[in-house]
């Protein structure tokens, strides 16, 4: 029995990656720190983990990106270390280096790494230099219009502006023609100074139909680092990943191999330690890019952790505390095929419009090689202040083609009902021809999902066969179902009815 | 035997229900479906040779029913009358609501202009996204009620257009 890594971990963060952090923690019995804002008061992350510390208002500002509370609260309650998950303070540099000064380990790259690689600009200088192919564009960034004019004129149209601090396509927009470039530019600008209080935005050139295709790396404090191979995530919305998998129908071994030392390299090249993401664009002609790496656990990991049998957070951990990769991640091969896919609170028949409310009903799939990562429960409000994401959805399957089946039939088990989500835009995407022939490019949506069939009369006939059977029968139908919290849910509800004593004699 | 009328979108289902067996016997136009209500909001429902696990709750008067592929909103028509006001003004072309609370981050119009249907009039950012909010038809632009940078609600109007 291995002696406990940490004595306590404060996981700085909410929803589904924050209860997946802890879940982590568990398997290895080191006890957790959740934070909440008021707005989480009555979420599953705060119930997950084994105590929890208010940190401020529902604004991000004043609670998850407030690096002085987190710090705090990891004091107060005597955490050694520090997750700080994906999204809010997981990539700025500022966390990794508060944790240093207050003697709390941080949970992923050093300070210095993730300043580098979260600079976009930057890290496309030093890649250069390291060897590692490149999207054609601007060297570096400016105020001056007449600059991105110039830059876009010299690799052609269309080019895609991008936040030097940007991620998950927030500050990004693609411009066709000159026209569009100063509204492009102004919008880019907002967000990215909305998401990452830094308005430095560059510009590429946009690739017309690549694929996304990202290396997951692992690299610990002695030195060592390899890659756990790739994971494809083409199918966008808004320069979102919706639907991701592997392995890529794309690769070959030859390529995978080729692609897998350039992402090595890549981590390397920036004095990398602790998991993160190479990604890159692969065009038709097999010639991939390096785009940007990503210093934090990506949302999409699980289905690494499906082929590979390796548990990703449960090894961040581990190289945090200073141990080496070691035997037992080495010959890792990819075995069967995985997909995830990404439950959004939003209206996939309008737009990808966000979507609020309060989830009046929630049921999980099940079956061998499905998984369920969430962030929610029955009862909970989805509010307007985070990020809409509420669950993944991941299966394996020896195959890619039983495992689309899989997904198929585990989306439809999927139900959460009182706001909208995309997961019938999913069915349709999985199950369209060129998704199941594995021709898929960031372009799938736009290309092959624009036009599509309304609901049939047939589906509206059963909803209301169901309907009158709530209406006749109210009571029956719901009572277990009204468990609508109005009040403040405490961990006792999960724990159900007892009576002390009361089991004598059954 | 009871009977029903729901509205679901555009289309309106009469229903007849009766007791069989476990369950509830369900007939709509020409279809026959048994339904068992199970625990916790799921039910059972067998039409022809096929049987679907279904997800169905109530809440403020809206019946939310999911059947696997498809979820679908629907009211009864006794309950109709009751549901909330906004729902109702949402369905008024000439008054534009925020789809959400938000911010808003562009006016992209003015008083006075002609837009068309699912013209970009307003952006409001909400949940860190920006999102556009579009004409619901076309007209001219009679009214705007909020500045660049004001929160707004879904309750009162964000542009008023003239059809």
């Amino acid at each position: 029995m291995m002696s406990q890594l940490f004595k306590k971990i404060l996981v700085a963060n909410r929803s589904e990656i924050a209860v997946r952090v802890m879940r982590a923690c568990k398997s290895l019995g080191i006890p957790t720190v959740a934070v909440y804002s008021e707005a989480d008061a009555h979420s599953k992350h705060r119930l997950i983990a084994d105590q929890s510390v208010l940190i401020g208002p529902p604004s991000p500002r004043e609670s998850y990106l407030n690096i002085e509370k987190i710090i705090s609260a990891a004091k107060q309650t005597g955490c050694d270390a520090l997750h700080p998950g994906y999204g809010f303070l997981a990539e700025n540099p500022l966390l990794p280096k508060a944790c240093k000064e207050a003697g709390i380990v941080f949970v992923g790259p050093g300070a210095e790494a993730m300043g580098l690689l979260g600079n976009k600009v930057e890290s496309r200088v030093k890649m250069a230099d390291a060897g590692v192919p490149l999207i054609p564009g601007m060297k570096g960034s400016s105020t001056d219009i007449a600059q991105f004019e110039k830059a876009a004129k010299s690799t052609g149209y269309p080019v895609i502006i991008k936040a030097a601090a940007g991620g998950g396509g927030k500050g990004m927009r693609i411009v066709r023609d000159q026209s569009q470039l100063a509204d492009a530019l102004g919008a880019a600008r907002r967000e990215a100074l909305n998401a990452f209080g830094d308005d430095t935005v560059y510009l590429e050139k946009y690739l017309s139909d690549p694929r996304h295709i990202e290396f997951q790396v692992l690299a610990d404090q002695h030195g060592h680092c390899i890659h756990l191979f790739e994971r494809e995530c083409s199918i966008q919305r808004r320069h979102q990943k919706i639907i991701e998998e592997t392995p890529s129908t794309a690769l070959n071994a030859e390529l995978r191999a080729r692609m897998g030392v350039d992402a090595v390299k890549v981590a390397q090249a920036a004095g990398y330690t602790n998991a993160g993401t190479v990604e890159f664009l692969l065009d038709k002609s097999g010639t991939y890019y390096f785009l940007e790496m990503n210093t934090r656990i990506q949302v999409e990991h699980p289905i690494t952790e499906m082929v590979t049998g390796v548990d990703l957070v449960v090894e961040q951990i581990k190289v945090a505390a200073g141990l080496p990769l070691g035997d037992r991640l080495k010959n890792l091969s990819q075995r069967g095929h995985a997909i995830e896919c990404r439950m959004y609170a939003e209206d996939g028949e309008n737009n990808f419009m966000p979507s609020i409310g309060t989830i009046v009903h929630y049921s999980e799939p099940e079956g061998p090689g499905v998984r369920v990562d969430s962030g929610i429960m029955s009862g909970m409000e989805i509010g307007i202040h985070y990020d809409p994401i509420m669950a993944k959805l991941i299966v394996h399957a020896p195959d890619r083609t039983t495992a689309i089946t899989k997904m198929t039939d585990a989306l439809e088990q999927f139900k959460i009902l009182g706001v909208k989500t995309s997961r019938r835009f999913m069915i349709e995407a999985l199950n369209h021809p060129e998704f199941i022939a594995g021709r898929t490019y960031t372009s799938f949506i736009d290309d092959h999902m624009s036009s599509r069939e309304a609901g049939s009369d047939e589906y509206q006939a059963l909803a209301a066969a169901v309907a009158s059977v709530m209406a006749v029968s109210p009571l029956r139908a719901s009572s277990r179902s009204g468990g609508l919290r109005k009040t403040l849910v405490t961990p006792w509800d999960s724990i159900g009815a007892w009576q002390i004593g009361d089991a004598i004699g059954e | 035997v009871n009977k029903y009328q729901f509205t679901c979108g555009s289309g309106k289902l009469d229903t007849t229900i009766e007791k069989a067996g476990q369950g509830w016997r369900v007939t709509i136009g020409q279809s026959v479906y048994e339904v068992e209500a199970l625990s916790d909001g799921l039910f059972a429902l067998t039409g022809g040779d096929r049987r679907l696990f279904v997800a169905g709750v109530k809440h403020k008067g809206i019946y939310y029913v999911d059947l696997g592929r498809v979820q679908l909103e629907l009211t009864e028509a006794s309950d109709a009358a009751s549901i909330g006001v906004a729902d109702e003004q949402h369905r008024v072309k000439d008054k534009v609501f925020a789809p959400m609370p938000g911010r808003v981050v562009k006016i992209m119009v003015s008083v006075g202009d002609l837009v068309t249907e699912r013209q970009q009039l307003v952006i409001v950012e909400a949940m860190k996204m920006e999102n556009p909010v579009l004409a619901p038809a076309a007209g001219k632009v009679k009214a705007i009620h909020f500045a660049q940078g004001d929160q707004v609600d879904t309750e009162s109007p964000l542009v008023e257009l003239e059809l």
